[in-house]
């Protein structure tokens, strides 16, 4: 039973590491009071465009936002902005680890902070260069105004509501180098080759052990035919 | 004329798939007429004395769990050790599975495809461990094991596919066949009367690789992280810690260890003709025998869910509470670690138990501590705080783990004749059961994972029902009391008329004889020798 009092011990103690999980904003409460627009900028070509493919590393994204003119006046709280990179459905479908929930507290279609701006009616611009933890799937980008504590108040997105428009792919890295490939062989190569070594240095030792006995039984057996030949010229058998 | 007779006892039979039984009863008879002239300590063939105290044919009587010896307690450790480096292996993924399941764009049903193919592997491996372990030795199955998949595990950094990811971990759970060949070692080096307890702490300690991984793996790839690898490259990385560990077991195996107490198989002479059981009719018993199907079908609901936990706790735990991968991987370990104490806890149970109220004793308890993992395992899909889901996880590992101990105390009575192909039969379950549960409630993105592991609850109670099915004659089953049989009607039943006449069936009458212990009560105490113990995985 000691085993339950540890149990509950290290329970006890990983309790500390437990942070209180409050229920979110909902996000269907949200406004779309901002506007967004996100661009690739390609540095290689140095080409700007709205939809297409990324790559991680070398390509920045070029997102702007500002308040909608519509909503002027509704944006008394807003202290800051948080701009997110986030999944498109077609990236989440079979992946319950990227599930769009209501309460953004559970929420995980955005999992990738970009940056976090202060507010300004006016918007502002940033440039990122896409880091290379970013997997490859197809994105949009979505910003959040937030109060001083860090709430949701409203949003902006450079999709359409059924998240289908302006949609942009993003090529990661492989995570693979020449030197890994190289590593993974040679320790295959000794792994399978020592043993073989082994194997056959023991091989080698049975077959002198076995010649050795062997040789012993082949001069018995002579002894045995000398022997028989001996008693038959003597006549006895 | 007594030579005769050691003769005739000799020719035990019961050769399987998994051999330990066949080799402690042939090498009995050979060790007592060896030894007939030695009154002094007794001394392998290079005349070094033993450190332990030893039987007739070398096998230690004891245990020292802090001992290093040659050669019982370093062949303990080798081997105990290397079982768990291949569980380490094939659970090194998991941990790491947030990570690599960006890095190659993997579905749900990819994930749960390659924990499939983590565990599928091993049900032939196993099958076929014991009679490679009865050809070349348990040294040499053990390290060619390991040594031909470690290259597996270095595969492990080149995958950029899905396929390749499957095909890679179902190589590397082809290693978990070692649990075969760390059996029969200890069954080789370990008297019968301590060789279960050898045997389950020796399981019970390489089941932990799958708990030690969930540590370790992440703790290596935040270093490698931190050194400066991106964080696609550092999983990859991580995986040769697994992979050059397992190459130095294997060659730690092959240099140091060796098969028996006085040597390896090679160096030594077979004196004496071993008659061996002919294979059909070892077989036949075993597929003949329903009590096979009913355990191998419950040990896939106690150790096949173990094992189906090892492949989705770490990342359950990652996603469902918002872990980062480190603390996640701590969690999910503290599951497989509880395989301390928990599975050679669960045959101390079973024994105690059945000490009282012998054989239906040990089902009763069988059938109680399975129920309740399942009924834990129910709470644990329920549970959504943290702190709750992480002693709920605590409580249903040490129900799950104990319950494949108490199975294994429960196996050596089903048939004499038989023991290796239903032990092997009865692992093989095991890893079935991960198939099944994997397959049913971890693959669709219909269920959530909290969804899964509810329904795995369920189907555990429901499946542990059938334990009720089971009914041995001569003791009974959970509601029926025992008939008149007697145990020798029914081990001698496992013999055909033919065979009898031989005196084929002599060795499993003695064992009958030390199975009356499973009356419990109803036998008088002078007549047990702890037979139990006698053989046990």
């Amino acid at each position: 039973m000691s085993a339950i009092k540890i149990a509950l011990v290290l329970a006890v103690a990983l309790l500390a590491l437990v942070s209180v999980a409050e229920a979110g904003v909902s996000f269907k409460s949200l406004n779309e009071t901002l506007t967004v627009q996100a661009q690739i900028h390609d540095r290689a070509t140095n080409m700007t465009f709205f939809t297409g493919l990324a790559h991680v590393g070398t390509d920045d994204m070029v997102i702007s936002w500002a308040l909608n003119s519509s909503f002027a006046g509704k944006d008394a709280r807003y202290v800051n902005v948080k701009i997110r990179l986030c999944y498109a459905p077609v990236s989440q479908t079979d992946r319950g680890w990227r599930k769009t929930k209501d309460d953004l507290e559970k929420d995980k279609t955005c999992s990738k902070g970009i940056t976090q701006q202060k507010y300004v009616p006016t918007g502002n611009t940033t440039i990122w260069r896409i880091t290379k933890d970013v997997p490859g799937a197809v994105y949009f980008v979505r910003v959040y105004a937030v109060d001083a504590l860090g709430t949701e108040l409203a949003f902006g997105q450079t999709t359409d509501k059924a998240k289908t428009i302006n949609l942009m792919e993003i090529v990661p890295i492989s995570g693979r180098h020449v030197s890994i490939d190289i590593a993974a062989a040679v320790f295959s190569v000794f792994s399978v080759g020592s043993l073989m070594g082994f194997l056959g240095l023991e091989a080698i030792k049975q077959r002198k052990a076995n010649s050795k006995a062997g040789h012993f039984f082949r001069e018995a057996f002579i002894d045995t035919i000398r022997g028989q030949s001996v008693l038959r010229e003597v006549k006895i058998i | 004329m007594a030579s005769r007779k050691s003769n005739e006892s000799e020719r035990e039979v019961g050769s399987s798939t998994g051999h330990e039984p066949v080799f402690v009863m042939s090498m009995e008879t050979l060790g007592e007429e060896k030894n007939s002239n030695t009154s002094s300590e007794p001394t392998d063939i290079r005349g070094r004395k033993f450190p332990l105290p030893v039987d007739s044919e070398h096998k230690a009587k004891t245990i020292k769990i802090y001992s290093f010896a040659a050669p019982h307690m370093q062949t303990f450790h080798l081997s105990w050790f290397s079982f768990m480096i291949c569980f380490f292996s094939t659970f090194a993924a998991p941990p790491l599975m947030p990570v690599i399941r960006d890095n190659l764009n993997l579905t749900k049903a990819d994930v749960g495809n390659s924990g499939i193919a983590s565990v599928s592997g091993s049900i032939i491996s196993r099958l076929l461990m014991g009679t490679i372990c009865d050809l070349v030795g348990p040294r040499y199955g053990c390290a060619i094991l390991m040594m031909l998949t470690a290259p597996a595990v270095f595969c492990m950094p080149l995958v950029s596919t899905v396929t390749g990811f499957i095909l890679v971990r179902f190589c590397i759970g082809f290693a978990l066949a070692t649990f075969v060949s760390c059996q029969f070692w200890m069954s080789s080096m370990f008297n019968s009367k301590i060789v279960g307890l050898a045997n389950g702490t020796a399981a019970g300690w390489g089941n932990l690789g799958g708990g030690i991984t969930q540590l370790v793996m992440p703790l290596v790839y935040g270093l490698i992280r931190h050194i400066g690898a991106e964080n696609y490259t550092a999983w990859r990385l991580a995986f040769f810690v697994p992979g050059v560990i397992q190459t130095f077991m294997g060659l730690l195996v092959l240099t140091v260890g060796q098969d028996l107490p006085d040597g390896n198989y090679a160096e030594l002479k077979r004196s004496g003709d071993k008659v061996k059981d002919s294979f059909q009719r070892v077989l036949w018993n075993a597929v003949s025998n329903y009590r096979m199907y009913i355990f191998a079908l419950t040990y896939g609901y106690c150790f096949g869910v173990e094992l189906t936990v090892d492949n989705i706790i770490a990342e359950y735990f990652y996603d469902r509470f918002d872990l980062n991968l480190q603390t996640a991987g701590i969690i999910a370990s503290t599951f497989g670690l509880m395989n301390i104490v928990a599975r050679p806890l669960g045959g101390v149970l079973s024994d105690l138990v059945a000490r009282r109220f012998g054989m239906r004793g040990r089902l009763w308890n069988l059938w109680i501590i399975q129920t309740l993992g399942g009924v834990l395992c129910i709470v644990l899909g329920i549970s959504g705080n943290l702190t709750s889901a992480i002693v709920v996880m605590l409580i249903f590992s040490f129900f799950v783990q104990a319950a494949c101990g108490a199975t294994f105390g429960i196996i050596p009575f089903i048939s004499r004749r038989s023991l290796g192909v239903i032990s092997g039969a009865t692992g093989a379950g095991g890893n079935v059961g991960a198939v099944v549960t994997q397959a049913l409630f971890f693959m669709k993105s219909t269920y959530s994972t909290e969804k899964g592991i509810l329904l795995m609850g369920v189907m555990m109670v429901c499946v542990t029902m059938v334990i009720f099915l089971v009914y041995f004659p001569q003791w009974g089953g959970m509601l029926c009391p025992e008939s008149k049989a007697t145990e020798e009607d029914y081990y001698k039943s496992e013999w055909d008329e033919l065979e009898q006449t031989r005196g084929l069936h002599l060795a499993s009458l003695k064992f009958a004889e030390n199975a009356k212990s499973e009356r419990g009560r109803r036998v008088a105490p002078a007549l047990v020798s702890s037979p139990e113990h006698e053989i046990r995985v």
